[in-house]
């Protein structure tokens, strides 16, 4: 990103010195401009842009695979639940999750719609009565990172956050293992 | 008879048509997408080890892309009977948008070939 930044500045850099400084205007000249800064640089630019993206969104599918982990979310007015497949154990308004891992939300709702986002991991998902989205977030590093509903969904959408906690691996299943003791 | 007046309202609206029919491909294709994986046309192979899914799409991309291809070319053949500048001017506007069109048109479906079409 800094160095296309770079790159970029510097070329419009240049063509702004082509005001001042009349030795560089010659090279300027507008064929030059129309098929370099209009048609070559774009191209290249989107090309990358869209290669990367395509690529990125294949990764980002949520394929079944011994690695990913599933869980399921619950939205309703105002709150949500979290519930971890292959355990008894449910959490409301608070999600435990390893770090480094793949984690596959199966996300739906039992009222109206509203939408599950963390902003820190990835992209939204609405949450939809009767419907399961899934989208795939992971955790690089342990920590807190907060979470909201960014659909409004009525009086209480304002408030309706959760937290989410990156565990290790290990202080994962000890995480689990107490909220089912509770 | 088409007079004068009419013909170059034609031609003015022959300038938006490339790109007028990326957007209507656009729309197809994205109908047909969502169709095809609300009724599971993505699972399993008909021919070739392609998926209906798969079949579909690039169906609908070769016509939309044979229709690119048709526009550029009667563009061209009309360009030559223009007789007057501005005639001739919009005549190579619109067939030159034609061209900018049907390479936006390789460019933003090529996804149709390769990626993945429905959620697994
Ligand atoms: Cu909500």
């Amino acid at each position: 990103m800094l160095a296309g930044a770079t790159v970029i500045f510097l070329a419009t850099s240049l063509a702004l010195a082509g005001a001042f400084i009349p030795s560089i205007r010659p090279l300027l000249t507008p064929k030059r401009l129309i098929l370099w800064g209009g048609l070559v640089v774009p191209s290249l630019g989107l090309t990358a842009l869209v290669a990367g993206a395509f690529t990125l969104g294949e990764r980002l599918l949520p394929r079944q695979g011994a690695e990913t982990l599933r869980i399921e979310v619950v939205a309703r007015q105002f709150a949500w639940e979290f519930r971890y497949p292959g355990t008894p154990v449910a959490t409301r308004d608070v999600l435990h999750i390893p770090v480094g891992r793949d984690i596959d939300f199966a996300v739906t709702s039992e009222d109206v719609i509203h939408s599950f986002w963390i902003p820190r991991l990835g992209g939204k998902i609405d949450a939809i009565p009767g419907h399961k989205n899934i989208v795939r977030l992971r955790a690089d590093a342990p920590g807190t990172y907060g979470g909201i509903c960014a659909e409004y969904c009525g009086e209480g959408h304002a408030p309706m956050r959760f937290i989410v906690i990156a565990h290790a691996p290990e202080d994962y299943e000890a995480a689990l293992t107490s909220e089912a003791a509770r | 008879m088409i007079d004068a007046t009419s013909g170059r309202k034609i031609l003015l609206l022959s300038l938006a048509a490339g790109f007028g029919l990326w957007a209507v491909a656009f729309v197809a294709l994205y109908a047909m997408l969502s169709i095809g994986c609300a009724f599971g046309w993505d699972r399993g192979s008909l021919v070739l080890g392609l998926s209906l899914q798969r079949l579909q799409l690039l169906l609908l991309l070769g016509i939309f892309l044979a229709l690119h291809v048709a526009l550029v070319v009667g563009l061209s053949a009309r360009q030559q009977r223009s007789d007057t500048a501005t005639d001739r001017f919009l005549h190579s506007a619109a067939r030159l948008a034609a061209i900018a069109a049907l390479a936006a048109s390789m460019f933003t479906y090529c996804g149709t070939v390769l990626l993945t079409t429905c959620n697994p």
